[in-house]
This record gives structure tokens, sequence and C-alpha cells, in this order.
């Protein structure tokens, strides 16, 4: 079923997003900012009334111009959707469990990594178990069997590529997109796997994390793969000699950087290809310009804090989640897991790397947005994409997910 | 000491995790607890390269642990000391360096007289296929290490188990891939080969129809008794006993025990021997812990601290409590202990100490999901692990008096 603009619902929404907008604008800092609520719109996902939450599981698909994205109940049922901006039209494709031929013993919680595309148009994810009975259950009847690597597009539906390893979820995926192979990190052993999914070829390549899965992959431009060691170093699976390379400096990170957000790394990432740059945001709250290059470990330049903190630690804001505008800005919204820089709001920043500039755009209650997903998810026509979620009595974990869609240089169609 | 243990040792250890123990994301983590990292690609500091740093034989010696590693296809182990008391990594020898060839040092470390210690190697499988080596290795007061070439006891074989007596004079050990027994004269160094304790035929067609090799069918630790003789696992989930003085084996009546079906499982991968000279085994097949009374070479069943099969490593601490490592891939590997006459079996799950380290001064938490190794300081009062990863660290923990 597509859910069109055009019903009440649609209206509704659209109508509270611009209401937390104005409402917010008001109690915004100081900066002003040049969008509206016509910039942004919230989008709701059709024909899952136990929708729970979205994770990482967003991502675009240049081939068809459209956005897809994994909604879970977050315990046993996921459904993947398919946005199309041409139509305005959110499309529920079906449940993973159905779709993939799953069993109950191989029930999943979410999907949890990004979704990447290829250019003949199919999609890939994988999924995780989402629950604390995934890492101790095990063999048990209510224990987790593994996270599958899967396939979709939309003439043959979606193909199951089976397990990566046994009682492991799969935390985050990468695709080279010359090659076709794919790149996954393991939960909790985070271990980097190396899928040819041609040759049904897995390779395990070793856990490379300590005590908390760093959650991001992300690929350049000639399609090496990157990740972080314990010590918040780059680690580079370097395709062309088939090997792991180690950065020899961790990134940057404030002075008192816990061990704790030192090992969880990169949180974000979106990627400039024309300049040449790939952006970091970590665990610890830097903003980072990391510059590829083909062979071995580019270099890396530190653009500061995420935003300023006044009195408050600089490493302490979270932010899951960043994208990049046309216009070569960066936008991210600040908050989530019951951290948040202004009490009890998520905030919208606008980066401008020319002058270093940062602005916050909004601030939403955390009622409204309570924290968002999505990592370079823009369409052909400028509109960036985040994967959110609200808890409208901000009480306990009764989250419903819902995207956001925002244009910072021009009003979005309705 | 057991009184003793058990009121004051034992509280105390579970007040000193950060949480209650066996709760979900709550780990054991002793107050003094740490964790080495050794292992660490591109590094200015002294670590040891990534794909050949499983740690599969330790040995404690005053403040120095010596660890043995094993390396993936085609890389050569290391050899390495660390310090306890200053939390790094002090010496590394690349085996390559004196016996070329060779895949891992998995057998444990062993006493000879005097600060000798010894070990066996298996080789590299490859085109160019070489034997396996005995390997005799001296750590020095500031973590020095001098390793020496023996030769080969076992032609062709690799050495997959190993095992000195009392007095340090004579090694025993298991050859790979076919399982003989052999003993090693240190001050002759005379070899002989034994075929009794070797998997035959029909055990042969068993394996290849339950599809498992060597590495889970041969006996993986020997043990002496306080009576000189020697005991370890064989096909059809049985023990043997050897006598060193007559060179002559037997068989015991009990076999290892084992779950109904699988008892083409059956290895002893682990012993300890307790004070009163009961040997502590485990049984790799189904993870089951025993006890073998070598007066009456009867063997008891003690049970299964977790679901998973292996229990890799048994050693007594200065408490009298047994601890263990039981389970691992394709899960996690738990730490156990075993407290006959108190709780019994208690898991303690995955341990996560505190490393710190040039460039990690703040410290940050490692969590051991593929411990392999456990070795006691000669006083009892650190346990040490080591891992079996792509990139494997130490974690050591204090025991109580």
């Amino acid at each position: 079923m597509n859910f069109h603009f055009t019903n009440p619902l649609c209206v509704a929404t659209c109508w509270l997003a611009g209401l937390l907008l104005t409402t917010s604008n008001q109690a915004a800092h100081a900066q002003k900012s040049a969008i509206s609520e016509k910039n942004v719109a919230f989008i709701e996902y059709p024909d899952f009334p136990e929708a729970h939450s979205t994770w990482g599981s967003i991502g675009y698909n240049a081939a068809s111009n459209t956005v897809h994205i994994g909604v879970t109940n977050h315990r046993d049922n996921i459904g993947l959707f398919t946005y199309d901006p041409s139509q305005n039209a959110m499309k529920l494709n079906g449940f993973i469990r159905d779709m993939a031929n799953l069993r109950s013993y191989q029930w999943q919680g979410k999907i949890h990594s990004k979704i990447v595309s290829a250019p003949d148009g199919s999609i890939y994810f994988t999924t995780d178990g989402g629950e604390s009975r995934e890492e101790y259950l095990m063999e048990h009847p209510q224990g987790y069997a593994g996270g599958f690597f899967m396939k979709w597009d939309s003439k043959t539906g979606l193909k199951n590529l089976g397990i990566g390893m046994q009682f492991e979820s799969i935390k985050d995926i990468d695709i080279d997109p010359k090659t076709g192979m794919l790149y996954a990190i393991t939960y909790p052993q985070a271990h980097f796997l190396v899928y040819n999914t041609e040759k049904n070829q897995l390779r395990d390549l070793g856990r490379l994390a300590s005590s908390h899965v760093p959650r991001i992959l992300f690929t350049d431009w000639w399609g090496n793969c990157y990740y972080v060691d314990w010590r918040q170093r780059l680690v580079k699976y370097e395709k062309d000699s088939d090997s792991l390379v180690f950065a020899r400096e961790s990134l940057p990170a404030f002075p008192g950087t816990p061990g704790s957000k030192i090992i969880t790394g990169v949180t974000a990432f979106a990627k400039d290809e024309a300049k040449g740059v790939i952006y970091l945001i970590t665990y610890g709250a830097k903003l980072i310009a990391f510059y590829p290059e083909k062979d071995g470990i580019g270099k890396v330049k530190d653009l500061g804090g995420v935003i300023e903190t006044g009195h408050a630690d600089a490493w302490g804001p979270y932010v899951p989640n960043l994208n990049i505008g046309k216009n070569g800005k960066l936008y991210y919204i600040i908050g989530g897991h019951d951290n948040y820089v202004v009490k009890d709001k998520t905030v919208l920043v606008e980066y401008d790397p020319a002058s270093g500039k940062k602005t916050i755009l909004q601030e939403y209650p955390i009622t409204a947005v309570t924290e968002a997903t999505g990592c370079d998810v823009r369409d052909k026509d400028g509109n960036i994409y985040f994967a959110a979620r609200r808890n409208p009595k901000s009480e306990g974990d009764f989250t419903t997910p819902f995207m956001i869609k925002f244009n910072p240089e021009k009003e979005i169609s309705k | 000491m057991r009184n003793l243990t058990n009121k004051i040792f034992l509280p105390a250890l579970l007040l000193t995790c950060s949480g209650p123990l066996l709760a979900q994301y709550t780990f054991f983590t002793p107050k003094e607890a740490f964790a080495i990292e050794v292992s660490l690609p591109n590094s200015a500091e002294k670590r040891l390269p990534m794909y050949r740093n499983a740690i599969t034989s330790l040995h404690v010696q005053g403040d120095l642990v010596l660890g043995g590693t094993t390396a993936k296809a085609g890389l050569s182990p290391y050899l390495f000391v660390a310090s306890i008391s200053k939390k790094s990594l002090l010496t590394t020898k690349d085996l390559q360096e004196v016996i070329p060839g060779q895949k891992g040092i998995a057998t444990g470390f062993f006493k000879g007289t005097g600060n000798q210690l010894y070990a066996g190697t298996l080789a590299q499988v490859n085109n160019n296929q070489q034997p396996g080596h005995l390997l005799q290795i001296n750590v020095g007061n500031e973590g020095t290490i001098e390793a020496k070439d023996l030769g080969v006891p076992v032609a062709g074989e690799s050495i997959f188990t190993l095992l000195s007596n009392k007095q340090g004079t004579e090694l025993f050990g298991i050859s790979y891939p076919t399982g003989r027994f052999f003993t090693y004269n240190i001050a002759t160094k005379k070899t002989q080969v034994f075929d009794e304790v070797a998997p035959k035929e029909k055990d042969l067609k068993d394996y290849h129809d339950f599809a498992v090799g060597p590495e889970v069918y041969l006996c993986k630790a020997l043990i002496q008794d306080n009576a000189g003789i020697v005991y370890g696992s064989m096909a059809g989930n049985r023990m043997f006993a050897f006598d060193p003085a007559k060179k002559s084996f037997s068989f015991l009546e009990n076999p290892l025990p084992a779950v109904w079906g699988r008892e083409v499982l059956g290895q002893v991968e682990a012993w300890a021997k307790a004070p009163d000279g009961k040997l502590y085994g485990g049984n790799a097949g189904d993870g089951q812990l025993f006890v073998l009374d070598p007066t009456t070479k009867k063997i008891k069943n003690l049970g299964k601290p977790m679901m998973m099969p292996r229990l890799q490593a048994l050693v007594f601490g200065r408490d009298g409590i047994l601890y263990g490592l039981a389970g691992g891939a394709l899960g996690y590997s738990h730490l156990f202990y075993y407290d006959e006459k108190g709780a019994g079996f208690v898991d303690l799950g995955n341990p996560e100490f505190t490393m710190v380290a040039p460039g990690i001064e703040q410290g940050i938490m490692w969590r051991g999901f593929q411990l392999s190794t456990l070795a006691a300081s000669a006083d009892g009062k650190y346990m040490v692990m080591g891992e079996n990863e792509a990139l494997s660290q130490l974690m050591i923990f204090p025991v109580g008096q």
C-alpha cells in the first residue's frame, strides 16, 4: 500500500512538523535560520502499526532515485519500505521474515545496518538480533541464529544471502560498487567480514574492536572499506592488496574523552567525492575531514566539535547521523539515547566547511524527534533524509518511527 | 584455607565486580584485574603483528608471562614475554628465526631442570611439509628469550601435546596428525615412539563419518600423577595410562563422560592436579569436567559449567579453587570456577578488564570472548588468560588467599 501526502494523516503530520519548527524557532539559539517548516517534512510508515524504531537502516538508491528504510517492532518483525520522492509515496514492500522465508528460530530483531545500493538498482542490508537474548541464549530454543546478508530489488524481490557468523548480529554493511563485494561488521565480537556474493565466499578477517562495537563502516570511491580499532584508529580493507591497513595515529579526540567513547569510534559519515573528502563524526563528538587515498591511509583534519557545548564536556554530544547537501554543507541532528545538548531537545545543525561555521537550524522536543540516524542519504533533487523516531509521552521506550525529509535550499513540494 | 576462601575471598570477589554476576551486560571485573595489550598492527610500541598472535601457550615465571602463539596459514608464530607488574609487553621473538616453517606453539610450556622450559611446535601445512620440533626456552630476568631447536621427535609429524615429568628430565608427547605417543629423554636426546594410543583404522572411519579431524580427536593434554603414571585420552572416548618406568600402557575401564551418541568427540584438552593428587580433566567433546582418582583409576563426571562444548583450560589458584575456561567458538569462552565443597560450578562469563597503554592512558575496557589459555603464577596470586583472536591480548586477575 502506498502512502500519499494527500491523505489526512499526511496533512496532520506536516502540520505537526510545521508547528514544531515554529515553536522551536522561537526558542532557538541566536543564529538566524534561513529554513522554515517548508523545508522539512515528517513522513510516516504505513501498514505497520506495531512499528517501534529505525536504526541505521536507511539508504539511497541512485538507480531508481528511491530511499529505502528498514522499520522494526524491535522484537521479531521488520518491514522493508521504499520512499519514492517523485511520487511522494512511502510503500511497504513486505516483511523480512516472509520475504526471506525465515523460520521462527531465525527471528530477526531489526536491520541495524545502513542500506546500500549497487549500480543495477538492487539494495543490500544485514539483520541484527536487537535484543539481549541474541547475546546470551545462543543455542537455547529462544536463542539467536545469527544475522543475515540480504539483497532486494523491486523486480525480483528479496534474496536471502545467508548468515554471516553463527549467533552474531551484523551491525553494518557497505559495498564496493565496482565489484559488488560486501563488507560487514558483527556484534558483539566485532568481526570484519568480506563477502563475495557471486562466489558465495565469506571470509572472516577477525576481531577488530574492544568491548563496544563501533557501528559504522564506510567506503571510499575506489571501493576500499574503513572501520576503526579500539584506539579509534582507522582500519582500511584495501581491496587491491586484499589486506587490512591500520592507521598509525588515532582519529582526533578531545582531551579527557573517556575510553568508552574512544572504543566506539565513528558514528556517522558523509562523502563529498568532488572535493575528495569524507566527513566523519566520532562518538567523542569530533567532526573530522578524512581525505582517503587509493593506497594507504589518507590525511585527517580536525574540524572541531560538533557543537559548542559551553561548560559541558566537549566530547559529550551524541550524533548518529550525517548528511551533506548539494551546497556542500553538512547537516546533522544531535541527540539521542538520553544524551541531549539542549535539555530534552534534539537540534538540527548546519556546518559550512568553507567558513567553519556551525549553526543550530532547529530544535525539536524529544517528544517530536527523539533520535535520528542516516548517513549520506540524498536524492537527485538535493533532499536529504534521516530515519527518526519519537517518544510522544517521553516515557520508557515507547517510540514510533518516521522519516525526516529535509531540503536546506528549497521548499519541499507536498 | 578452604573456609577462608569461602567466607572471605569469594564474597569479596563478588563485591569487587562491577555489578551482579550472571546479569546481562555486566561482566567479571575484579577491582585489580587488567589487560595487557600485546597485539596491535602498525604501532610505535612493541606489539605482536596481526594473525600471528593467538595465545595458545602460557607460563608464568615470577613477574614474567611467557606466551607462545599460533599463526594463520602461511605465517610464523611468536614467543613473547610480558611483565605483570609493568602491565606491558617486554620481548617478542619470531619463531621463524629459530625454526622455519612452523605455524604454532600450542602444547603449553613445561619445566625441565633449572629454568629450562619445553614446548612443541605445529608445522605449517603446505607443499613443502616440514615436521614439528621440540623447543627449549629460557626466559631471563629481564624478559630475554633464548630458544633452542631440539629437533624432530617423530619423523614427518608435528607435536600436538607435550608434558614433562616431575623431575624435569623426560618429555611425553602426542604427535600430529597420526596421534602417536612419544617419550624424549632430555639428557640423552633419545626418543621412543609408541603406536598403542594412535587411532586405528576403524576409529578413523568413525571420524570420517562424523567429519572431524585430528584437532578434534587427538589427546590435547597429558598429566602425570604423583606415582609417575601419565594419563591421556584416545579414540573411542577411552583413557590410557602410561608407566614410564615399564614403558607400558594400560587402559582405564571408565570411559570419558559423554553425551549419548557423541562419544566420538571425546578428547581431554585440559588437566589440573589437585593438592590431594586427584586429577581434574576437561573433555572438549561436551565440556564436561571430570575427576580421575589415580589410586582407583575411576573417573567421575562432575558435570558442565555451561551449555557449550569445550573445556580449554584448568588451573588451581592459591585459594584452592579450580578455575577454568569453558566453551569457545562458535559461542564465547566463559571463565568459571568449581568449588567442590561450596557452590559447585560458578560461571563468571566473559571477563572485562581495563587496558591501559601509551595512547590509551585513560583506559579502555577489554572484553574477552575467545579465551583459550589460562595459567597461574607460581605463587598462585595471579591468573593469566590468553586470547585466541586475530589480535589477541592478555587478561590478568588476582586470586585471593
